[in-house]
């Protein structure tokens, strides 16, 4: 039987030198730049909920006096 | 630890304990072990495809970027070597898609009829001389190309298929068989003499 004609015509070069460097130089890059948003974000949420006053009462708030029940 | 170390510690880590050490922290030089690993079978892989060095070359760039941000969407239920092939396989057939502009038929998913299985083009696809064939695979639609690459050059198994394709068996099985009849009906075209 004769051989794989698919075999033959398989490229067989060699990655080229210089596109390691590439593509890790614009992996660093990407990296960079997520780190900058992740501290872009950090920051905004963070002034965000800085001005932020929560209004709810909790059970540590002082309760004003209870008016239905002040007779002895 | 001694960057040395590191680098030698890398280098024994399987590729689904990289990736999960990268999910856990991103790390360039981390990655670059991976490269280290796929690069050759990406660039040829899309050389294949693209049969042009210089476009090759950048889809490769492309195609590693890519799979470094969305290494957080690996959900270690595949292989990493399958899920890059994916990667590779989509971003060429899109780019080359892209290029051509053409219309691509729309592919029937019916389910495949036992007879069909044994597929009576796949012998005379391999007859095929080199030469011929190459002219052949350059004529093609770029998503029959690739399946054909896929099962003939690269020899993905149809479980493989289904896994970088994402699709059943069936419809792989009868994008198969469109793909061989379509490159018969190239090449008769293009040698009607040996038709």
């Amino acid at each position: 039987m004769s051989e794989n004609p698919f075999k033959i015509i398989r490229p067989t070069d060699q990655v080229p030198d210089d596109l390691k460097k590439d593509v890790m130089g614009s992996v660093k890059f990407v990296m960079l730049l997520i780190r900058f948003v992740q501290l872009f974000m950090a920051d905004y949420s963070a002034s965000v909920f800085d001005s932020v006053r929560l209004t709810g009462r909790t059970d540590k708030d002082p309760r004003p006096p209870d008016r239905g029940n002040n007779t002895p | 630890m001694p960057i040395r170390d590191q680098a030698a510690k890398d280098k024994a880590l399987s590729d689904e304990e990289l990736v999960a050490e990268l999910q856990r922290h991103m790390d360039a030089d981390r990655f670059g072990v991976l490269y280290d690993r796929y690069s050759a079978l990406v660039f040829q892989k899309c050389l294949g495809m693209t049969r042009d060095r210089d476009l090759a070359k950048d889809l490769t760039h492309d195609i590693f970027l890519k799979a470094f941000v969305n290494l957080g969407k690996f959900d270690h239920r595949s292989k990493f070597g399958t899920w890059l092939y994916r990667i590779t396989y989509n971003y060429c057939l899109d780019h080359l898609r892209k290029a051509q502009r053409r219309r691509t038929d729309d592919i029937d998913e019916h389910p495949v009829k036992d007879g069909l299985a044994d597929d009576r083009y796949e012998a005379e696809l391999l007859a095929l001389r080199a030469e011929r064939l190459g002219a052949v695979l350059e004529a093609l639609d770029p998503e029959d190309r690739a399946l054909l690459l896929m099962k003939y050059m690269e020899d993905l198994s149809v479980k493989e298929m289904m896994e970088v394709l994402e699709l059943g068996e069936s419809a792989v099985k009868m994008r198969m068989l469109r793909a061989r009849e379509r490159a018969l009906g190239k090449y008769r075209e293009l040698y009607p003499e040996e038709a």
